[in-house]
């Protein structure tokens, strides 16, 4: 899958978790700086990012990610 | 020797002395001083349990090594696995073992399990929970284990967080002993800064709360409700004043060595739902407890999706309260945090702003309503972690909703209306503070107030509010008992 379709799909993902449609893309942007990114919605996120895409995290894998493109190259290194 | 002691200032001097004019040769050389120094200061509280202590160090420190070093992956699960259950024993051992050993309490809730026969060693729970952290990081390799022993010694036992934290992350404090560290005038003097808040909140503030809520909540059969009810209230700000006073003081104090510590509270009262409270109080424990337990038992459930999410949430406070002591009370206040997320969790507000940096205040109404309902959950729980049994909690909210919440007052011995009223005003004085210096990395960083004139009035202020308003009768740090 292309990059940039994973992008959107996760963008959806992340803006109906957290509730909140005005958070644009930012690879760089960390999940402390993304408002109600949390220890609680972050779980969430990555169930539906599994569901979504049809993969599974490892613990490990997720404890290593810094930001949003680290995510996406997770996921793209999955699917 | 406590924070707030002759003996302390002097020690601290000595040790500050030496650190930047004697042994400013190398990082080897200030870690030798920090280590000595930190030995000796927890060797005075009880020498025996500096033995414990330094067992840990040698036991962390050579198995993060050997779990690094080996390659086989069931091998090093059972190298994380003994790691833990060593840590934990010994936690167990000193924190818990009354809790467990006397089942009857399952029957009886007026029994008060404590640690009688068992001295409980100094700071064990920070210690330990940061050892806990550095072999997991080390598993998980987030981190690579620390290959001097000398750093990773300074990193544990380092006395200005030795007592009651906070408890620091490997992957942030050792990187910053590992190098030399030079005197920088800007962040010393930050660090005094600090200190003087610390001391006011503590002496000023928890102090004269804890002269009014101590004897109420020893003797609530003696005092009707309306004295209750004020009294939660000041021991709510007793405990919040109290520990962060002391978070604050250990801050300050490692500044002046020129290492960063990480903060504890953020003006957790300005809070308006209890996920926003827990990221603003005991910051490094809700931390902890997020990353080493919500996370992967969240993980684990999440295929039961929200109800994965809450049992985890409620777990991993009942641990918060566990964490305190082994006492019934502590695992309600636990497991009442844990419930109030539930609404939390069921009913997602929509968020309006996209990032999370932004600060509001407490102008409008909806916003204070909430953080006022908050602030009475907040006080609610306060009362089973400030009683002594889970029977005198519930006497003592059932007392505060009687008829005796409509009866005059009964004041506590040496306390006074104008000392009440003062000690209010200081909370109001406090919370101010707090409201205006969010945005800064503490209450008293005033570089944005342009006139020197006014900053050094501000301070000497306080030194005067200190000398004639503190009150030394409750001067041990409640936390300094977990």
């Amino acid at each position: 899958m292309e990059k940039n379709a994973i992008v959107e799909k996760t963008l959806i993902i992340i803006r109906q978790v957290l509730k909140n449609e005005k958070i644009e893309w930012n690879g760089e942007l960390t999940a402390e700086e993304i408002n109600g990114w949390d220890s609680l919605s972050h779980m969430i996120i990555i169930t539906e990012l599994e569901n979504e895409f049809k993969i599974k995290f490892k613990l490990k894998e997720l404890n290593k990610l810094d930001n949003l493109d680290s995510l996406i190259t997770l996921i793209q290194s999955k699917v | 020797m406590n924070f707030i002691s002759p003996g302390f200032a002097l020690f601290l001097s000595i040790v500050f002395l030496l650190y930047w004019f004697v042994f400013k040769k190398n990082a080897r050389s200030q870690n030798i001083l920090l280590l000595v120094a930190s030995l000796f200061f927890y060797s005075l509280f009880n020498f025996l349990f500096s033995g414990l202590l330094i067992f840990s160090i040698l036991f962390n420190f050579y198995i993060g090594k050997l779990i690094e070093n080996t390659r086989k992956r069931t091998a090093r699960k059972w190298l994380l696995a003994s790691g833990l259950i060593v840590n934990l024993g010994i936690l167990f051992c000193f924190k818990y073992f009354n809790l467990f050993s006397s089942l009857s309490f399952v029957n009886n809730f007026n029994s008060i399990p404590q640690a009688e026969n068992i001295v409980l060693p100094l700071g064990i729970s920070f210690y330990t929970f940061q050892v806990l952290g550095y072999i997991i990081d080390v598993y998980n390799e987030e981190i690579n284990s620390c290959n001097d022993l000398l750093i990773f010694s300074t990193y544990v036992a380092y006395f200005p967080k030795i007592a009651s934290g906070p408890i620091e992350s490997a992957k942030k404090f050792l990187p910053q002993v590992a190098v030399k560290r030079n005197f920088d005038y800007a962040l010393a003097t930050d660090g005094m800064r600090q200190i003087l808040w610390g001391l006011f909140t503590k002496i000023v503030v928890a102090n004269n709360c804890a002269s009014f809520a101590q004897p109420v909540f020893e003797n609530h059969d003696h005092y009707p409700g309306s004295t209750l009810l004020l009294a939660s209230f000041f021991y709510l700000f007793q405990v919040y004043c109290d520990f962060s006073g002391y978070s604050n003081i250990a801050i300050g104090i490692s500044k002046l060595f020129g290492i960063q510590l990480s903060r504890n509270f953020n003006a957790p009262f300005f809070s308006t739902s209890i996920r926003e409270y827990w990221q603003k109080w005991h910051i490094t424990l809700t931390s902890w407890m997020m990353k080493y337990v919500f996370t992967p038992l969240s993980f684990s459930l999440r295929r039961f999706k929200k109800a994965g999410t809450l049992i985890s949430i409620i777990v991993t406070f009942v641990a918060v309260g566990l964490w305190h002591g082994a006492e019934w009370t502590f695992i309600v206040f636990g497991l009442l945090h844990g419930i109030y997320f539930i609404p939390l969790m069921l009913f997602p507000k929509k968020n309006n702003d996209p990032l999370s940096h932004k600060q509001t205040f407490f102008f409008n109404l909806a916003r204070f309503s909430k953080m006022f309902g908050l602030f009475l959950l907040i006080m609610l729980t306060c009362i089973f972690f400030g009683s002594r049994s889970l029977a005198e909690s519930f006497g003592f909210i059932n007392k505060i909703f009687s008829d005796s919440l409509f009866s005059s007052m009964v004041w506590p011995p040496f306390t006074s209306v104008f000392r009440t009223f003062i000690t209010v005003l200081f909370i109001v004085i406090l919370l101010a503070t707090e409201g205006m210096q969010r945005p800064q990395s503490h209450e008293l960083q005033l570089a944005h107030i342009k006139s020197p004139y006014l900053r050094r009035t501000i301070y000497i202020a306080i030194i005067l509010v200190i000398l004639l308003f503190g009150s030394v009768m409750h001067i041990n740090f409640l936390y300094s008992r977990f």
